[in-house]
């Protein structure tokens, strides 16, 4: 009580000033006097008791003392509050008395000492607060803050310094350049081109800065998503309109050479078994696009390197002697570094070469790294002016292209022994992505074909040699003019998917930027055009004839004149305005820019049944530093714009796996997953434990990755332990029924036990699956146990990692099994099934830890989630689901938390701790250290390494979900990911024919099971 | 056209499985008028129905009704295009006539090689066609 009432007059007592305590010679004068004064009260009311004569004294000068109460302020706080209690219990305690003489000096400089101190309290305001805010609401007026004038004139004053003072800071926070000064163009340029040193912009980065959310990923800025709500617009721009795609980030690599040698090298990369090859005819002919899936060389079912689409340039001459040939490759960015170091071992290219393909790099640099200086001194201010005129005559260029690389990085390699030259052409070639039925008639109002150049008036004036070149050649003019027709044609095709996939197009175009419309219209098929039917029918059944698809994009000198003699917009504006008749269309003659361009029909999709050819588009290839003037003609004609986002929804509608996320075998899927649990996790913590869902209590092992090693680990040794030979170990109905009992109540209770009490301990938890495996059965140490990892160790040498199944022939098969016998197709499924036994063990032999690709709608409610868990359903839930029309699917029982006592306990220890280390610092030290070093728990997740992962819920885990969300196209849950080949086939068994390829389906977050069909498309 | 000819004869052998996968294209069709409907046979056949109801009927006061319409049947849904008709026309106490034309459409199959030194090849099928005109005429 005392102790609170102390602290309250201190506080009281804190502003106070300190100088004035009765120091000096004032006390020491009283002090002298008396004995010792009022100094310490306890000590003169003891000394009170043994002299009564002081206390007569001081009851005679008590009310002296009364009017000059700074005696008692002297003294300090706590003498005046004990001298207060002894007043309380007597009139007799006051042991103040009045000095019989004072010192004019002393006291007037104690007093002086005090109004200062009093006059600085008044003048230095405590609080943060502005100084109007301190008034009186009374005396308050509309706008004080604005103007000084409104305030009381006493506080001008001060008013004008805080807002000279809010100004400095302000002033501090923006750019040491005026407004005017940033959006001057040199200065702008500079700044633009200082920031793509980090990441490369695409062309288009301003005009997606504006409207998109961007993200830096993959060494590039790319748009996300758009900013204003439009998710469900872009998918009707995909299915009945268009969506308009800047793909200038994926990455192209150049190979040249002799046919021979290139097929030779990369056949090595790629197997037949996954699809067609580098060899394919039609693609070899140059006539269409291919794709396929590269491997480590010679490693083919693992070692996945990634998905590439390529194409081949056709010939030009049949009969060549040479022989040369030139392979584009287009990949992911995530993908190149492997894909080209691979390539660069198969072909044996190890030579870089500086001299002719490093050409168009040096010419931007020097203006790169002139750029540096100058930035630093305009910092400085002064010499701005002087700068200016230096760099008048010689601008600044933008950086076309890639900004950040090395200028002597070598891009090119060459072959001592083969001949062939890699370049990497990355940041070379914009492309572009349509998709959508009205892309044709996009491209065919937004292009025109180049006008050819017929008189020689002005030959020598125009800066487009090649093509008055060209247009001396009959040959190339009546190329050119059947290419055009082709490509008129497209517009009264109505679907790009109604053309042959992977068609590709050739085509020369003048300047899109010419005929622009005056405001965005939409291009809409012209019924006219449809009329023509018989080259339509031709175009339909054939596809574009070969010769048709050549292009001078494919040259590189052709392309760096292109795109050095592009008309700045700038110029193009001012002769716009300076036409005599405003709006009136432009007509530049000879003069106008011929650009080489590549059409590639991209299909959509391709597998399963419904939905045939949607999302399929066009893809359009230009040399680089054409984007913008593109890109605007394309949106003015109805184009609607897609980020990532966009992309991903494509990729999910389409069914096909999307490029980083969905290849979990490649070293990016594995990256892109490993940073997307990082990103999750983090998201996860941010939120308080209450608020969040207790993952472990839900049963989910691991809720933000999927954990594809330990699945398919679990299920090979799931079908292989009970049985002492594997091959006896097929599943077969009854037995594998028995085994999910039998097999997971033995290794999974001492797996908790030893996770629970060794997770913090354990190091390699998350990198290395196998070890950690490994390390828990010794833990079980049973003989059954002993066994496993004999077996596991075996498998291990024969088949080091998992694999996905891209097999064509085995997919096919599998996905016959998958669907549902109806009645017509009984008599084939019968045959299959005779065949499981043997045809599921020549499937897994070779693959035993093998993933399969599959997709998955819901039967009746619910939407899927990235991380769902694919199950098997219980011979109930089938039984239940043919009953009941209303039955949604099971519920999970909820688990136990073992984690969260642990947690407490730690939170105790701790506490014991802290209080230990304010003891003794010496110790607490130790102890912390101690503490630090194990990984911290979090509530609601589980911890250590993951316990069985098939068999931790009530219904056998099969797989896992990547893509997944309410499909707009099909109207219900739809999603994808991978399931394991060993648990499928054993689920395929067990399941009675007419429910065949049910699954169940559990998001992370939930308990209840909904009911999905499974499908495998080839 | 010659090589057109071509797989055609060798589709009556049936092509080997192995060596080919069929995959069928997009039938080509016109650009699509407000008022043609193309009736499939995944769509509810009551959503259909209503559809070109909606399409007759036009908004709420009538406005933006059509006077006539199209029903495009192919294969399957030929049926269901007349049975769309035919429902049309029976709820209408008289008010809509029905007059049916019939067609060939030209399918193509588009045969994807297994095999890297074989050809794509395409077939063409033909499927029948149905195309209904749904129209109002002034009750007598």
């Amino acid at each position: 009580m005392s102790n609170a009432k102390e602290r309250k007059h201190a506080k009281k007592m804190r502003n106070q000033p300190t100088n004035v305590t009765l120091s000096s010679g004032f006390v020491a004068d009283r002090g002298g006097k008396h004995h010792t004064g009022g100094g310490k009260p306890s000590q003169a009311q003891k000394q009170e008791l043994h002299s009564g004569t002081s206390r007569q004294r001081q009851i005679k000068t008590s009310p002296h003392s009364l009017p000059e109460p700074d005696v008692n302020e002297q003294s300090s706080s706590k003498n005046m509050f004990k001298k207060k209690g002894g007043w309380k219990a007597g009139p007799e305690g006051t042991s103040q008395e009045i000095p019989k003489y004072l010192t004019a000096s002393t006291f007037a400089q104690a007093r002086a000492a005090e109004i200062s101190a009093m006059l600085k309290a008044v003048t230095q305001k405590s609080s943060n607060s502005l100084v109007f805010q301190t008034l009186p609401r009374h005396m308050r007026r509309r706008a004080m803050s604005h103007n000084v004038k409104r305030l009381p004139r006493r506080l001008q004053e001060l008013a004008k310094k805080e807002a000279e003072k809010a100004v400095h800071q302000k002033k501090e926070h923006s750019k040491n350049k005026c407004h005017k000064a940033r959006r001057c163009h040199i200065n702008r340029t500079l700044e633009f081109n200082r920031r793509q040193k980090k990441n490369i912009w695409l062309e288009t980065h301003i005009w997606y800065a504006k409207r998109f959310h961007m993200v830096k990923k993959w060494g590039y800025c790319l748009g996300e998503r758009p900013t204003v709500k439009s998710h469900r617009a872009c998918y009707r721009a995909m299915t009945h309109l268009c969506l308009l795609q800047d793909l200038s980030y994926y990455c192209c690599l150049e190979l040249k050479g002799r046919e021979e040698e290139i097929l030779k090298a990369l056949s090595q990369m790629c197997s037949i078994d996954t699809g067609l090859t580098f060899a394919a005819v039609h693609c070899l002919s140059g006539k269409r696009q291919g794709s396929l899936m590269l491997y480590r060389a010679n490693k083919y079912p693992r070692e996945m390197l990634g998905p590439v689409t390529f194409i081949w340039k056709s010939e030009r001459t049949p009969g060549d002697a040479s022989g040369n040939r030139q392979l584009w490759i287009w990949l992911h960015p995530t993908l190149k570094l492997a894909i080209l170091e691979e390539i660069k071992t198969v072909c044996l290219c190890s030579e870089p070469i500086k001299s002719d393909v490093c050409v168009p790099n040096p010419l931007p640099t020097p203006v790169q790294e002139k750029s540096h200086p100058e930035l630093a001194d305009d910092i400085v201010g002064k010499k701005r002016k002087r700068k200016n005129d230096e760099e008048n005559a010689k601008p600044v260029k933008k950086i076309i292209g890639d900004g950040t690389r090395d200028p002597c990085q070598p891009r090119s390699w060459v072959s001592p022994t083969t001949g062939i030259i890699i370049s990497d052409l990355t940041m070379e070639i914009n492309r572009f992505r349509l998709i959508g039925p009205l892309s044709q008639c996009i491209l065919t109002s937004a292009l025109k074909a180049a006008p050819v150049h017929t008189g020689e008036e002005d030959t020598e004036e125009s800066p487009h040699h090649w093509w008055t070149d060209t247009c001396k050649n009959s040959d190339s003019i009546s190329l050119h003019q059947r290419q055009e027709a082709v490509f008129q044609l497209l517009g009264g095709i109505s679907s790009p998917a109604e053309i042959p996939a992977g068609t590709i197009l050739g085509l020369t175009v003048g300047d899109p930027r010419v005929n622009l419309p005056q405001k965005r219209c939409k291009a809409l098929p012209d019924s006219e055009r449809c009329q023509d039917n018989e080259k339509v029918r031709q175009l339909l059944l054939e596809g574009v004839p070969v010769e048709c698809t050549r292009s001078f994009i494919w040259n590189q000198d052709i392309c760096k004149s292109v795109t050095e003699n592009k008309i700045s917009d700038q110029d193009l504006n001012r002769m716009r305005s300076e036409l005599l008749v405003p709006g009136s269309q432009l007509v530049l003659g000879p003069h106008e820019s011929k650009i080489p361009i590549l059409l590639i029909q991209q299909p959509g999709k391709l597998t399963g049944e419904d939905r045939l050819g949607w999302g399929s588009g066009w893809d359009v290839l230009l040399p680089k530093g054409w984007g913008m003037a593109f890109w605007i003609p394309f949106i003015y004609r109805g184009a609607r714009v897609g980020g990532l986002k966009e992309t991903a929804v494509h990729f999910q509608y389409k069914r096909s796996p999307n490029i980083p996320g969905d290849f979990p075998d490649c070293l990016a899927g594995v990256l892109f997953a490993d940073e997307q649990a990082k990103d999750l996790l983090e998201k996860y913590r941010r939120r308080p434990p209450a608020k969040r869902p207790n993952y472990v209590k839900l049963g989910t092992l691991a809720p933000f990755r999927c954990p594809w090693e330990q699945l398919t680990q679990d299920w090979e040794s799931r079908v292989q332990t009970p049985e002492a030979s594997p091959i006896a170990s097929t599943p077969g109905g009854e037995k594998s029924d028995l085994r999910r009992h039998k097999v997971p109540c033995a290794p999974v209770p001492g797996k908790i036990h030893h996770s629970s009490t060794e997770a913090g301990i354990s190091e390699n938890q998350l990198t290395e699956p196998e070890a950690m495996d490994t390390g828990c059965q010794d833990q079980a140490g049973t003989e059954k146990v002993l066994e496993q990892v004999a077996t596991e160790n075996h498998v291990a040498a024969t088949s080091s990692q998992l694999c996905v199944l891209r097999n064509r022939k085995l997919l096919k098969q599998l996905s016959a099994w998958c669907g549902p016998s109806s009645g017509d197709r009984r008599a084939p499924c019968r045959d299959q099934q005779e065949l499981t036994t043997e045809a599921c063990l020549s499937i897994l032999t070779p693959f035993p830890r093998a993933l399969v690709w599959v997709s998955l709608s819901l039967l009746r409610k619910g939407s899927p989630e990235p991380h769902t868990m694919i199950c098997v359903p219980s011979k109930e839930d089938l039984f239940r689901l043919s009953q009941d029309h209303h039955y949604h699917g099971p519920q999970e029982s909820r688990h136990s938390d073992p984690f969260k006592s642990l947690i407490l306990k730690e939170k105790e220890k701790k506490k014991m701790e802290k209080r230990q280390n304010r003891d003794t610092a010496s110790m607490g030290l130790a102890v912390g250290e101690l503490t630090t070093g194990q990984e911290a728990l979090t509530r609601g997740l589980w911890s250590g390494p993951l316990p069985g992962m098939t068999s931790h819920c009530s219904r056998v885990l099969l797989g896992f979900i990547t893509q997944g969300d309410f499909s707009m196209a099909v109207g219900c849950g739809e999603a994808l990911g991978f399931v394991s080949v060993t648990g499928l086939l054993d689920m395929l068994y067990s399941q009675p024919a007419a429910t065949r390829g049910l699954v169940l389906l559990r998001p992370p977050a939930s308990l209840q099971y909904r009911f999905a069909r499974i499908t495998i498309e080839v | 056209m010659a090589e057109n000819r071509e797989p055609r004869g060798a589709g009556d052998t049936e092509l080997d499985p192995v060596e080919y996968t069929l995959r069928k294209r997009l039938p080509h069709r016109l650009p699509r008028r407000p008022n043609d409907i193309y009736v499939n046979m995944k769509t509810d056949f009551k959503a259909q129905l209503a559809r070109c109801q909606k399409l007759l009927d036009g908004g709420a006061r009538g406005q933006n009704a059509c006077t006539e319409i199209y029903i495009h049947g192919l294969g399957l849904a030929i049926n269901r295009a007349i049975n769309i008709a035919l429902q049309l026309q029976a709820g209408s106490f008289g008010s809509l006539e029905v007059a049916a034309n019939t067609s060939t459409v030209e399918l193509v199959d588009e045969l994807e090689p297994e095999t890297d030194s074989r050809e794509p090849l395409t077939r063409i099928r033909n499927n029948s066609a149905i195309h209904i005109r749904v129209f109002r005429v002034t009750p007598k």
